[in-house]
């Protein structure tokens, strides 16, 4: 017989004795009731409205098993050193999310519960994909090694600049900005996340000109280069449009705004570039409205690995160098996360769940932003050479110009990996390495000179509780 | 011509490229020497001087080889690569030697 009337949400999805199926999809959400609001109702709540439950009974439920597609909270833990905060575990059966869809795991898990009323704050902090899940996407076009092989630039960082200024420079003007950083040293160079088709530069024309200029740097220093064209644009149509042209162009690697275009506009490029064998550099406008608070939003962390899954070559992680020590562990969990095949738990770093990637493509973590020579020997120990570290402003803001600006970087770089295999600590000797390979380079002597010489501590931010705290 | 990796510093010595060659060794990496006469960004397959070198301990055993591929090409660049059988891809590469004339 069919009872209506409200339930609390906590007598069918508060499952303390519930053990998580292999299958599972796992979230934990950083949860924040209201004061008047039992921390097991509002996880309940939580899993409730991300699954199958409704404010009130409804005859309907009697037509199915709900068991079988309910969410379930099935742990809570206090955080310590906030009060009325607390780690909320959840548990998704497979069978609520479509194969291959990210935006099926967005929807679902994102869709009401972070409005619901009963919730004073709710922040996504990291999700356990399973094997069984991680099958159904193809991930990255390409991955690191393939772009490795096909550009042939092996055992150390790739090194790239974004164009600066980055809005208001002709077609022809930015191609000869791009001709000089490539040809100085750089690898890639890249368009800002504000570039897509004004009228100052259209971007057919900014195509064909950076081709030029790409072309013409190969031909010069018999290296493979590229230039992340952004194809972001106003509908699917002319996202792919730009893309084909890049592709008629020669271009090797093509750019897109993930979170700004949308999940599914992405995934359908991904796809577009596996079938067209294009590298894809993603950029991450947007994240920080979802993930800079912490009480509330969702963890960068999940961004990435739902990034992994729907396809990328590159994705901006952050230069954990020059930023607030507490980003440092979190952003190495990230980095782990994109290039891992096993990334296990690490409260450390901020990772909750062993995450299998089961052999999918790795993506290269991007350092960009803020960073120039003196940071160098901290990134490649940070980064290892499986990154692109992008010095925009650390080339063109150069006193001899972008060229020498590129050189400097691109010196430094390979004489930080040099001494690094050679055994030397680049944390204790960097800045040694740095000034010595001044000594035969007058481009690094001179960045050295313009910019402020940095020094790290790394064991001062070794504490481990830190995260579960922040 | 630049050519990738360490080609933006000075010529490496012997020295040099040794202490290269004990890294990839001590990686467990499997060496392998290529060399070309007309290097082009877009060409992947230089000629392979001998075998991938398998189980190598010595170094001094791949510098031997570097030298005897300089010896029998003179006029060409050569590469010392590393390979990760685990990874199962290429992670290691740079030119050791140029052509005796300047590049």
């Amino acid at each position: 017989m069919f009872v209506a009337g409200v339930q609390e949400y906590r007598e069918t999805y508060w499952v303390p004795d519930y053990q998580p199926r292999d299958t599972d999809i796992l979230a934990v959400f950083r949860l924040t009731p209201q004061p008047e609001v039992a921390p097991q109702e509002a996880a309940a709540a939580v899993a409730a409205e991300s699954s199958t439950g409704t404010w009130t009974e409804v005859w309907t439920d009697r037509l199915t098993t709900l068991s079988r597609y309910q969410a379930r909270a099935y742990d809570l833990e206090a955080v310590p050193g906030r009060d009325g905060q607390y780690l909320a575990y959840v548990a998704y059966p497979l069978d609520l999310f479509e194969e291959g869809s990210v935006t099926s795991m967005m929807a679902s898990i994102t869709g009401n519960v972070f409005g619901f009323k009963a919730i004073r704050a709710l922040r996504l902090e990291d999700l356990r994909i399973p094997v069984a899940y991680v099958k159904t996407f193809p991930g990255p076009p390409n991955g690191i090694q393939l772009e490795r092989d096909k550009l042939n630039k092996y055992g150390r960082p790739l090194v790239g600049a974004t164009l600066k200024p980055k809005l208001g420079l002709s077609a022809k003007n930015y191609g000869r900005a791009c001709f000089e950083l490539l040809s100085g040293g750089l690898d890639f160079t890249k368009d800002d996340e504000n570039i897509t088709s004004q009228p100052f530069m259209r971007w057919g024309d900014r195509f064909s000109f950076v081709m030029e200029a790409v072309r013409r740097a190969e031909q010069e220093t018999g290296e493979r280069k590229g230039h992340y064209l952004n194809v972001t644009a106003p509908d699917c149509e002319q996202m792919l449009q730009r893309a084909e042209f890049a592709r008629d162009l020669g271009s090797p690697i093509i750019m897109h705004d993930y979170l700004v275009g949308g999940l599914a506009a992405h995934t359908t490029l991904s796809n577009w570039c596996r079938r067209n064998g294009m590298l894809l550099h993603v950029h991450r406008a947007l994240h920080a409205v979802f993930d800079r608070q912490k009480d509330h939003g969702i963890h960068f962390r999940v961004l990435a690995k739902w990034l992994r899954l729907a396809g990328g070559d590159h994705l901006h992680t952050g230069t954990v160098v020059g930023k607030l020590e507490g980003d440092r562990d979190a952003t190495a969990g990230v980095i782990s996360l994109l290039r891992d095949d096993f990334v296990p738990a690490d409260r450390g770093r901020g990772i909750y769940f062993d995450q299998e990637w089961a052999s999918m493509p790795a993506v290269f973590p991007v350092a960009s932003g803020g960073i120039h020579v003196w940071h160098i020997p901290a990134l490649v120990e940070l980064f290892g050479d499986d990154s692109v570290l992008q010095f925009g402003g650390g080339s063109a803001g150069h006193p001899d110009g972008s060229r020498a600006g590129a050189t400097a970087n691109r010196v430094a770089v390979e004489a930080c990996v040099q001494a690094r295999n050679e055994g030397r600590d680049l944390r204790a000797e960097g800045n040694e390495v740095l000034k010595r390979a001044a000594g035969h380079s007058p481009e690094l002597g001179a960045a050295l000179e313009t910019w402020r010489e940095i020094r790290f501590d790394f064991e001062a931010v070794d504490t481990p509780d830190r995260v579960v705290a922040s | 011509m630049r050519l990738e990796t360490f080609s933006y510093l000075p010529e490496l010595s012997a020295e040099q490229i040794a202490d290269q060659v004990r890294s990839i060794v001590a990686r467990r990496l499997v060496v392998g020497i290529e060399f070309s006469h007309a290097p082009d960004p877009y060409n992947h397959y230089w000629t392979l001087w001998k075998l991938p070198l398998f189980d190598i301990d010595d170094p001094a055993a791949v510098l031997a080889e570097l030298e005897a591929c300089r010896q029998a090409n003179r006029d060409a660049y050569i590469k010392v690569n590393g390979y990760d059988p685990v990874r199962q891809g290429q992670v290691v590469s740079f030119v050791a030697s140029r052509p005796d004339r300047g590049a």
